[in-house]
């Protein structure tokens, strides 16, 4: 589990990284970026995890989101890991942006031939912490999750599959849905399989009907300009019904006026890291 | 008798401008100086006597007491020669000219020789006084030179200051003796002998007449008496200071001595002036009476004697008519007798008064001089009191009901009682007038009970003997403590850190300021201990520092001149959270506030358009009541229980927010306003009219609201699942209010003074 230091920056006082390791779960080299505040350097911190969104790589949050002033000053270890396997030549990776190669969709896949790499789900979960706490100032018992789009999707799964894993959980126009939006299905049945039974165990609004407690604060931000949210990939409506009728707690903010991309989480982001802040810092 | 009683008040001339001064009203120096005969001659003899004594100064007499019986004479005379005591000679003849000068008695003699405290005895002598009061007929004409008290004053003066200036010098020069070398120009002496007390030479111890006598060094000898002669030095240097203080106590006796003299002085003059005034009134009066009284009755004398003539004559002509007509002839004298007869028996009918119509008899006319009398009897006895001088309030010496006066006099005036009169102070109207209370004390402060509080009263006092009373004092207003003030307990705002406490007065007149005291509630160390009191607040409220987390009870005092008031009832204040309470002149007519300040309840009643309200203050379209926040900045949090399916907004406003208007709808505002349609749930969070869209899963039951001047932000919280709902971020220049407003029919539950729950102090 060597891991292998890629850059290393100074920001707001601590530092932006970018490791490279070799993964057990995805049987490849893996990159995550991994911020460090400057309370770091002092003592244990919450790890706050974040997943990006179809087509990312580690780079795409901690270059655009703009969340390092605020994780410094609530001291909180911010990852980011890539949302994929890469260069495992399986073929039809790279056919398409929104099924292989950056676009992971945070699940263990049972098919071939991806089952063998793309297991998004476990590394994310799993391996990841584990390398995390072993090799940073984390605290094993503090952790967060959120991200978006796709990996907002993968955030709420991640939460919802284990409850009191994570302190708190948040998302940026997630897909809520999956099994019922035109990304979700293409990638589910890529990777799981065409029993649709096995696509609820990944599916947050799913997820959310067999919930155990209600000890969970979940906060979602939705672009209201959001081309996606008009397509019917992000089907949030239905999430918040299933969690209202669960009791469930949800803040969903929609956004007048903003879209997709990443100028609408760099707006928020502050408003998320501090809701994961206090919790963590609890 | 109109030149005398003119001049009757003669005395106050100036009597400097008499040369006869001896000869009238001189017996007020006879007290003092015993001798009559020698008072009158007084300023001759002294200059006599001083001139003798000083030409043949007695040097061996001493009386023994001066001269320290420890001591022999031939001791005291070497000393003296040392010391250069013609001072003190000189000194004693100053005495002696002052004794003589004073009585040719021996008791101020031996006063002033025996250096004892001794204070000329006053001596009445009424056969003299009466002497003189003899001579004030013929004195009344020199009246203006008959009091020579500035004449005489001048005497002690001058001899008082001739007396100090001795006694400064002997003191001056005791300190700067020389011992005066002796010399033996022939044969210098080498030894002392002891037996002779003489230097001598050694030769003569020998030989001479000093043979077997005892001998020591002459410098042994010599430093032998120069040790007793310090001794002795010392013990009169002792003997100065005991003697110049003794002068000092003597002086004050002579000042005090001629001030009370002086007083007496004064008081007869008054005293017999106003009798002689009276007395010559009276002498007028009578006189008036009298000659009015002898006119009268002259005139009536007068008047029956011409009356008297005129009938005589009247009878004489009736007369001579009748032998006139006895001589006529028959005829005639039957026809005139006729006529006459009628005449004369007219004239009989008339009744001729040989009564005197005046008394001519003096009746005796008896003097009334019971009230001169009296006026002498009060001269001789004590003189009625001054006025007493009443001293203004001393500061909190007053308590509500009760007041100490105090006063004193200008004199020592004897005094038997005291009569202390007041009443309240009134506003004017006389109407109003309050009757005057008065007690009688024998000492010369008094503490009046059973006064209303706050209230100003006049004092005076009169002082009384036997001889009458004194004018009034003058009049001084003291005031009585205030009454306690009473906390609006209801009214008391709090938070971590200060707390604005109100109260009311308690009384009808303004007090000058009021004081709080603080003291902490210690669980414990139970009993109240003041840990801190704040003064000088001049309102009816006070914005006080605390440390968070602690119980304080709470006292007002009110203070006026006349002191603090007692210390109202307590309140307790709790420095958990902030507490506030809903402003029952803000609420929606609709709107009703519990018993308990904090549950507010719209019921199902009709529009509040069949009731016409028009107020600055309450909310007319909006139900709402607005709530009553502490001034101080930094961070308040506070909760509210609501129902589900209930429409309602809670947030803040300005305290200015236009009652018409809506909550959220403006700029003044900023709310979450919930509203239950058709089983949806939804949220606002309004400000200027807009709202973000915002769903919320879980109804919140219990919403905190967190308001943070230090950030500029308004947070809404789900209590109890700690779910952030909502934060308005926008700079909070002023002072907002909590604010809650019931669409619908239900009820708003207000929790305060909570202390912030921790996702709140971490978010």
């Amino acid at each position: 589990m060597a891991l292998k230091q890629i850059s290393s920056n100074k920001c707001f006082e601590g530092f932006q990284k970018v490791y490279e390791h070799d993964s057990v779960e995805l049987k490849c080299k893996m990159k995550f970026g991994i911020y460090l505040p400057p309370k770091a350097e002092t003592g244990k911190c919450p790890v706050l995890y974040w997943l990006s969104g179809l087509t990312c790589t580690e780079q795409n949050f901690i270059t655009k989101a703009g969340y390092h002033q605020a994780a410094a000053e609530h001291g909180l270890i911010v990852v980011a890991p890539d949302t994929s396997p890469r260069g495992c030549n399986i073929k039809g990776e790279d056919d398409s942006w929104d099924f292989g190669t950056g676009a992971g969709f945070y699940v263990n896949a049972t098919e071939e031939p991806w089952k063998t790499n793309y297991r998004m789900y476990s590394y994310i979960t799993d391996e990841l912490p584990k390398l995390i706490n072993a090799n940073f100032p984390a605290d094993p018992e503090k952790i967060s999750i959120f991200g978006h789009s796709m990996g907002g999707h993968g955030a709420l799964i991640c939460t919802l599959k284990n409850p009191g894993k994570y302190k708190s959980v948040s998302a940026f126009s997630p897909i809520c849905n999956p099994i019922l939006c035109p990304w979700g299905k293409k990638a589910f049945s890529g990777y799981l399989g065409s029993d649709k039974s096995k696509w609820e165990a990944y599916d947050a609004t799913h997820l959310v009907k067999s919930y155990p407690d209600s000890k969970l604060d979940i906060l979602i931000d939705q672009g209201k300009d959001d081309q996606f949210l008009k397509d019917g990939q992000l089907l949030p409506d239905n999430f918040i019904a299933a969690c209202a009728e669960r009791k469930i707690p949800v803040v969903f903010r929609l956004q007048e006026g903003y879209d997709h991309n990443y100028y609408f989480i760099a707006t928020f982001v502050n408003d998320h890291i501090r809701h994961h802040a206090k919790y963590l810092n609890a | 008798m109109e030149e005398r009683t003119g001049r009757a008040p003669a005395y106050t001339r100036d009597s400097a401008t008499s040369p006869t001064a001896d000869q009238s009203f001189n017996f007020y120096h006879m007290d003092l100086y015993d001798s009559e005969d020698r008072l009158k001659i007084f300023p001759e003899e002294k200059i006599q006597m001083r001139g003798e004594v000083l030409k043949e100064p007695k040097r061996g007499e001493r009386t023994p007491e001066l001269s320290m019986a420890a001591h022999d004479q031939k001791e005291v005379e070497e000393l003296a020669s040392y010391y250069g005591v013609e001072d003190d000679k000189e000194l004693e003849g100053e005495i002696e000219v002052g004794s003589v000068l004073r009585s040719g008695g021996s008791d101020y003699q031996s006063a002033t020789s025996s250096l004892r405290p001794h204070i000329v005895p006053k001596r009445r002598e009424p056969g003299r006084e009466e002497k003189d009061w003899q001579y004030l007929g013929e004195a009344e004409d020199e009246e203006d030179d008959g009091f020579p008290t500035w004449g005489s004053r001048g005497h002690y003066q001058e001899l008082r200051e001739a007396y100090r200036y001795t006694r400064g010098r002997s003191s001056e020069e005791y300190e700067c003796y020389v011992i005066p070398e002796e010399e033996d120009e022939e044969e210098a002496p080498d030894v002392f002998c002891v037996t002779c007390k003489i230097p001598i030479r050694a030769f003569d111890n020998l030989f001479g007449e000093h043979k077997d006598h005892e001998v020591t060094q002459l410098n042994t000898a010599a430093e032998n008496a120069r040790e007793e002669i310090h001794k002795n030095m010392f013990k009169l240097e002792e003997q100065i200071i005991q003697m110049e203080n003794f002068a000092s106590h003597l002086e004050e006796v002579f000042i005090t001595v001629e001030e009370n003299f002086g007083r007496q002085e004064q008081n007869f003059e008054l005293h017999y002036n106003e009798i002689l005034e009276i007395l010559a009134q009276k002498y007028e009066e009578k006189m008036q009476a009298l000659g009015e009284k002898k006119r009268e009755k002259i005139e009536a004398l007068y008047e029956q004697l011409v009356n008297c003539g005129e009938n005589l004559d009247t009878c004489k002509e009736l007369m001579e008519t009748i032998e006139e007509i006895c001589h006529e002839e028959k005829l005639e004298f039957i026809k005139d007798a006729v006529t006459m007869a009628d005449r004369l028996g007219e004239f009989l009918k008339t009744k001729t008064d040989v009564e005197l119509s005046a008394h001519p008899d003096f009746e005796d006319q008896t003097i009334d001089f019971s009230d001169i009398e009296q006026l002498m009897d009060s001269i001789n006895a004590i003189p009625a009191p001054c006025a007493p001088v009443i001293n203004t309030q001393t500061p909190n010496s007053a308590t509500g009901t009760s007041v100490k006066v105090c006063w004193s006099l200008f004199s020592d005036d004897t005094v038997e009682s005291y009569q202390l009169s007041y009443k309240p102070v009134s506003d004017g109207a006389p109407s109003e007038e309050q009757k005057a209370f008065s007690v009688n004390v024998k000492e010369s402060h008094y503490s009046v009970t059973d006064l209303v509080p706050n209230t100003q009263y006049e004092f005076w006092v009169t002082a009384s003997n036997s001889t009458g009373i004194s004018p009034p004092s003058e009049r001084a207003v003291y005031v009585t403590a205030p009454s306690p003030p009473i906390i609006k307990s209801k009214e008391i705002l709090s938070c971590e850190h200060a707390a604005l406490v109100r109260w009311e007065s308690g009384n009808m007149n303004p007090v000058d300021s009021y004081t709080i005291e603080l003291s902490k509630v210690d669980n414990e160390e139970p009993g109240n201990v003041v840990t801190e009191s704040i003064v000088g607040i001049p309102t009816c409220e006070s914005l006080i520092q605390l440390q968070p987390g602690e119980s304080y009870l709470v006292y007002v005092r009110a203070i006026n001149v006349g002191g603090p008031s007692e210390r109202s009832e307590p309140a307790t204040i709790h420095t958990t959270g902030t507490y506030f309470y809903l402003n029952k002149d803000t609420n929606h007519p609709l709107l009703s506030i519990s018993e308990d300040g904090f549950t507010i309840v719209r019921s199902k009643g009709k529009n509040s358009a069949s009731e016409p309200c028009d107020s600055d203050t309450r909310f007319t379209r909006c139900v709402a009541v607005m709530g009553s926040l502490i001034p101080i900045k930094g961070r308040h949090y506070w909760e509210v229980e609501v129902d589900e399916q209930m429409d309602y907004k809670v947030g803040v406003a300005f305290e200015d927010i236009n009652r018409r208007g809506d909550l959220g709808a403006d700029s003044s505002s900023w709310c979450m306003s919930h509203t239950y349609i058709s089983s949806r749930h939804k949220y606002e969070f309004l400000h200027n009219g807009v709202t973000p869209e915002i769903q919320i899963t879980v109804p919140p039951k219990k919403i905190g609201i967190l308001l943070d001047y230090d950030s500029s932000r308004l947070s809404f919280f789900n209590v109890d699942i700690a779910q952030h709902l909502y934060t308005f971020g926008y700079p909070l220049q002023h002072f907002v209010q909590p604010c809650f407003s019931l669409e619908k029919p239900g009820l708003l539950k207000v929790c305060n003074g909570i202390s912030m729950p921790k996702f709140v102090t971490l978010f």
